[in-house]
């Protein structure tokens, strides 16, 4: 299964330094850190889940002896991988530029959102295809964007909400998203393997 | 003898396509010439058996393990290939060979660079640039370097010219050499059949014809030709399929002595090509369609 | 060992390979106990189906003319011997016709030249 996720990094060995590149280059801009992270790992994640979404990559894959069990799970081992992948250089890059400690919490919102993600993501792209996540995503924006005139400023309120998230203080609260998050990880992986298992290639 | 591969009552139903009760059993230590017309339901049957789709009902065992249980530890064993290309594209040979290496215990890399070499593949170029041959080689060259001992194949020759289709022949018979190694593999080009196939299975519309040894199949089948007055509602019921024209007829028959009984003489009786056995099942099929509309 | 088959012909390839086997070990060019090249092998050589071969091996072997031994390979066989008993009896005869010719010119009486056969005979053993 190690095997799989190696595989992962040898197809993305390309576009990986690239993406580092790019990172530097945002974390010098003033963007928010939470937000690059967020859209880094997503972005590595998911471009490595497309590649072994064609018919042939799937043939190669179900014909080499692994079982579909482990095909799915190499992919949500390798995402938290990616995760921590991403989230070191930006945690140094941080550090080196910015002169600042991330702070655990705000790693803990990253990792929270981008499972958060990949649990709705990858059953999902499973059951149709990631290219439909696009406009499944679009459809959701063009919600968001609806609600933005009913509510003008969501944004605003978003922002307080993980505000006031990230600033409480008690660790019962993050013990259950913590426990939340990978719970809602575990099901997505599980359901991912059952819709997996039924694909005919 | 020992089976390696074992299909048994299995249905598998699609839209607008069925394979029917399909029992075939592949001979260890031979080569299985695998036929049928376009979707006869060949690649359907070898997907089956890779598991890459379920049967519907019925059982397949491979290795004598059955395919679901011990899934991972017979494809240990199997080496593959595939008609359409199934390697990613963008990256070389050898980062290729370096995702499929740890998938198998007995990889052996002297092995891969002894064909790398013979096929003279490049390994630090990229996958997308081979040609539809040196795609097909490398296939070939990653399938056979793990020691497998049943070696799948889906239409390996089509698109090939006949050198390397000779060359891949050979190197086939190379690999039975210590009987331990099954090969089992559809093709249309039935010519690369007569020189390496000791099994014929032909599959028609998801049916299992017949599985013989390829000599049977001369001895039983048979073209028969002859002149059109010999035909008549009883003797054209000894053919598999015919094909009428003013001055005569052609036929096809899997029961060449009793033809030699009926008709003596009067008819020219010839080895059939498998070609011919395909053509006429397909041709006997629209005689019996039309019968019965 | 030299075996050539043609595609064209009528005859089943098998057939082909059985009859110039079996030719070349009535003719002595093959001799008892000769090994024979591997099923495999001979396919190999000859360019057709391990099949084919081995059919004609079986035949070969059901005729007497080979036989097999698991994980050794297939040799001519010694039930050809009636072929060799008289291929020795010939040369029995010839010697004995020039015994029989020596003894006439010197004059030996049929009977005499028995004694000395039975002699020899059984001295030998």
């Amino acid at each position: 299964m190690l095997d799989l996720i190696r595989k992962d990094m040898i197809l993305q060995k390309k576009t990986l330094p690239f993406m580092l590149l790019f990172l530097f280059i945002y974390l010098f801009v003033n963007v928010s850190t939470s937000w690059v992270a967020i859209v880094f790992c997503i972005v590595i994640i998911m471009n490595a889940f497309e590649t072994d979404e064609t018919s042939s990559a799937n043939l190669l894959l179900n014909s080499l002896p692994y079982t579909r069990k482990e095909i799915v799970s190499s992919k949500y081992i390798g995402a938290l991988f990616f995760i921590f992948l991403t989230l070191l250089p930006i945690f140094i890059g941080n550090w080196m530029i910015h002169g600042e400690i991330m702070h655990w919490k705000v790693l803990l919102f990253i990792t929270s959102i981008v499972m958060g993600f990949i649990s709705f993501a990858f059953p999902f792209s499973y059951l149709f295809k990631s290219k439909y996540l696009l406009i499944g995503s679009g459809a959701v924006f063009v919600i968001y964007m609806v609600t933005l005139r009913f509510i003008p400023d969501l944004n605003d309120r978003v922002r307080e909400v993980v505000q006031t998230v990230l600033s409480l203080d008690n660790s019962l609260f993050y013990f259950t998203i913590i426990l939340s998050v990978a719970l809602l990880y575990v099901l997505s992986w599980i359901l991912s393997i059952r819709i997996y298992s039924r694909k005919v290639f | 003898m020992e089976s390696v591969i074992e299909l048994q009552h299995v249905y598998k139903a699609f839209k607008g396509f069925e394979l029917k009760d399909l029992s075939i059993s592949v001979k260890k230590g031979f080569v299985t010439g695998f036929i049928g017309g376009n979707g006869a339901g060949k690649s359907t049957t070898i997907k089956l058996i890779m598991n890459l789709l379920q049967p519907d009902s019925g059982t397949i065992s491979i290795f004598g393990m059955d395919l679901k249980k011990n899934e991972k530890e017979i494809k240990q064993r199997i080496g593959f290939v595939f008609d359409s290309n199934i390697f990613y594209e963008n990256i070389t040979l050898t980062e290729m060979k370096e995702i499929i290496k740890p998938a198998y215990r007995k990889w052996d890399d002297s092995l891969f660079d002894q064909y790398v070499d013979m096929f003279e593949l490049p390994l630090k170029k990229n996958l997308k640039t081979f040609s539809k041959g040196m795609k097909m080689k490398a296939s070939l060259t990653i399938a056979l370097s793990h020691h497998a001992e049943l070696i799948i194949m889906d239409e390996p020759t089509s698109g090939l010219d006949p050198i390397f289709r000779s060359e891949l022949l050979d190197i086939l018979r190379n690999l039975i050499q210590n009987g331990e190694r099954t090969i089992f593999f559809s093709t249309h080009i039935t010519t690369d059949l007569d020189r390496i196939a000791d099994y014929i299975t032909f599959i028609h519309n998801g049916q299992h014809i017949f599985t013989k040894e390829y000599y049977k199949i001369e001895e039983e089948f048979a073209i028969v030709k002859g002149g059109p007055n010999l035909l008549d509602r009883d003797t054209e019921q000894e053919f598999i399929g015919i094909r009428k024209t003013n001055h005569g007829f052609r036929a096809l028959t899997a029961n060449k002595q009793r033809i030699e009984n009926i008709f003596g003489d009067t008819v020219i009786i010839e080895k059939p090509t498998l070609e011919d056995i395909m053509l006429y099942t397909k041709k006997g099929e629209e005689r019996d369609a039309r019968s019965y509309s | 060992m030299q075996i050539i088959i043609s595609n064209q012909s009528k005859e089943p390839i098998y057939r082909q390979i059985y009859a110039q086997i079996r030719k070349q070990i009535l003719t002595n060019e093959l001799k008892a106990g000769e090994l024979l090249p591997s099923m495999r092998q001979l396919a190999k050589d000859l360019d057709i189906s391990i099949i084919t071969t081995k059919r004609a091996y079986e035949e070969l072997e059901n005729d007497g003319f080979i036989y097999s031994i698991v994980g050794k390979g297939s040799f001519v066989s010694e039930q050809n011997k009636e072929m060799i008993l008289e291929r020795k009896m010939k040369v029995i005869e010839e010697q004995l016709m020039s015994a029989i010719q020596n003894s006439k010119e010197i004059g030996i009486e049929l009977e005499e030249l028995k004694e000395l056969l039975t002699l020899l005979y059984k001295g030998d053993t």
